[in-house]
């Protein structure tokens, strides 16, 4: 029984990096009508910011949030200014996908030939400390995971809910029209929401950089890993997301555990074609793609 | 002529191929209602279109306060006092009545003077004020296009332009919502309607222009179209078929 939990507790704590990446790809869907396949690149990209910043600075991870989150942010506009905003007015939404796609393969190959494949970590005192409760051992960086995505997942919401421009955002992704003929800026709405999944992939970065090492490669595994996630938890519900990126890694913690490390990544597609044919609204019911927040 | 507020002059536009408007020239006084009535099809959506900025490639002219505002914004045209009710509505079902409302004021003037605005729109349709934390989705139609017309409202329009407000309701409804407009339109907001109900938008405007082809066909006061034997021969009669 105590294995069990440990498993669980494991997937759970390691599901939170899904959790915040789906929420990004989720507010990006949003306003774009994309998958944002380069979400996990970017991950990977703030990752390494953060590696560097305690490498050369000795900057320490979690104060780094508090610069990374925000550079994040404004690469979030930029990239969306620069890259996307003329695609965003397209009928056809195959061209922003596919400049996804072009900024996922250039970033990965820009950081395989700047830092190369080899894996990096960022070594802290608390990196290995554990807490004992009851049997059940609790690793702080792991649970600082977790308290950092329910940090980012209730700013999210309350974003979204509770300001002017989050309740733009909402009213764009239903009807990106109606709301220009309110005299708002639809591109703004747009750039602030591709930022804020921008920004979440840079909240992923410090929790990757700070729970485990990391190269390159780890960038569209990841992006995968967070559509699936989304897929589970519908689209346009942030904390069905996060549930949903918990969920996926309880599944992978217990298959590795109980079925063979091997077979985690097969499970956790089978779960995905799985929820695509049988639920394709995700766990939580939401009536159309992008209805509830 | 004096007080106009908006005019349009030779105006056309087309989509691709199709013509849409050849040369359409209307002008809205200052206080005025003014109908925009037609078959479908005829342009009238069209040029509400061209005036909000939906559309953009048109030749002719438009001026709203003096100013030509072809080449302004959608944004901009908001801010100078243009804001258009969409046909068929097109609120946020997922969003409450309120969130609704406050979408209508982004804009800095209008932002600055919400509570006001608020106010006025819950005084004109008092059964949002009851509902205001619902979801939009939830009214029903004729509630739907008082709050879509409220919306509008909250950006401070000194001319809105509503696009078939009776749509989908019915006659009573319908009567009721032109009723409101009228009282909206005393407190001094000039409206420009577009209608397939050609009877009752002749009834309560005080100038009307019928569109054909994308053509002002005949213009003149409402009363005066409603007593013309063709306009009545014309679209009056094809009453019981605005529906289909």
């Amino acid at each position: 029984m105590n294995i069990f939990l440990q498993v669980v507790i494991n997937g759970i704590l390691f599901g939170t990096m899904y959790g915040v990446a789906a929420i990004g790809l989720s507010v990006i869907f949003g306003t774009m009508r994309i998958i944002f396949l380069a979400q996990g690149t970017m991950i990977v990209l703030f990752a390494y910011l953060v590696y560097w910043l305690w490498r050369l600075v000795g900057l320490d991870p979690y104060l780094s949030a508090l610069i990374v989150v925000p550079i994040s942010f404004a690469v979030g506009i930029g990239l969306f200014y620069l890259l996307f905003k003329k695609a965003s007015a397209l009928e056809d939404r195959n061209v922003s996908l596919l400049l996804a796609v072009g900024l996922m393969y250039m970033v990965d190959n820009l950081l395989l030939k700047a830092f190369s494949a080899n894996p990096r970590y960022v070594k802290t005192d608390y990196g290995s400390l554990t807490f004992h409760l009851g049997g059940i051992n609790i690793s702080f960086v792991r649970l600082m995971a977790l308290v950092i995505a329910l940090i980012a997942a209730a700013a999210v919401y309350w974003f979204l809910k509770r300001t002017l421009l989050g309740t733009s955002v909402r009213a764009a992704s239903v009807d990106m029209e109606a709301t220009r003929l309110l005299g708002i800026n639809s591109y703004w709405v747009a750039a602030v929401s591709f930022a804020i999944g921008i920004a979440l992939a840079g909240t992923a970065g410090v929790v990757m950089a700070s729970v485990y090492s990391f190269d390159p490669n780890y960038g569209f595994t990841f992006a995968i890993k967070a559509l699936i996630v989304l897929a589970l938890g519908g689209i346009g519900n942030v904390w069905g997301a996060l549930t949903a990126g918990l969920l996926l890694g309880v599944i992978e913690s217990l298959a590795t555990y109980y079925v063979g490390a091997g077979w985690s990544d097969a499970i956790s597609y089978a779960v995905f074609i799985m929820v695509l044919i049988f639920l394709p609204q995700g766990l939580f019911g939401a009536r159309t793609v992008i209805k509830k927040v | 002529m004096a007080n106009q507020l908006l005019e349009v002059t030779d105006l056309s536009a087309a989509y691709g191929d199709v013509r849409a408007l050849s040369g359409t020239s209307l002008s809205v006084e200052a206080g005025a209602i003014v109908a925009l009535v037609g078959a479908n099809g005829a342009g009238k959506s069209t040029l509400l279109r061209a005036i909000s900025g939906q559309l953009t490639r048109t030749s002719g002219s438009i001026t709203f306060a003096g100013i030509e505002i072809k080449k302004h914004t959608m944004k901009q045209r908001v801010e100078l006092g243009i804001v258009q009710v969409p046909e068929g509505r097109r609120l946020f079902p997922d969003l409450t009545i309120y969130e609704n409302l406050r979408l209508g004021a982004t804009l800095r003037e209008p932002r600055s003077h919400m509570r006001e605005s608020l106010e006025r729109v819950y005084g004109l349709f008092p059964v949002l004020r009851d509902r205001q934390n619902g979801k939009a989705g939830l009214l029903s139609g004729g509630e739907q296009q008082m709050l879509a017309i409220g919306r509008a409202l909250m950006a401070q329009p000194r001319l809105v332009m509503i696009d078939e407000a009776s749509l989908g309701l019915s006659p009573k409804l319908t009567r009721q919502i032109f009723e409101l407009i009228g009282v909206l339109n005393e407190q001094g907001t000039t409206v420009l309607l577009v209608e397939q109900n050609i009877h009752m938008a002749l009834k309560l405007c005080s100038k009307a222009y019928v569109i054909q082809n994308g053509r002002v066909i005949m213009s003149g006061s409402g009363e005066d179209l409603l007593a013309d034997a063709d306009v009545c021969k014309a679209y009056l009669g094809q009453r019981g078929s605005r529906i289909a």
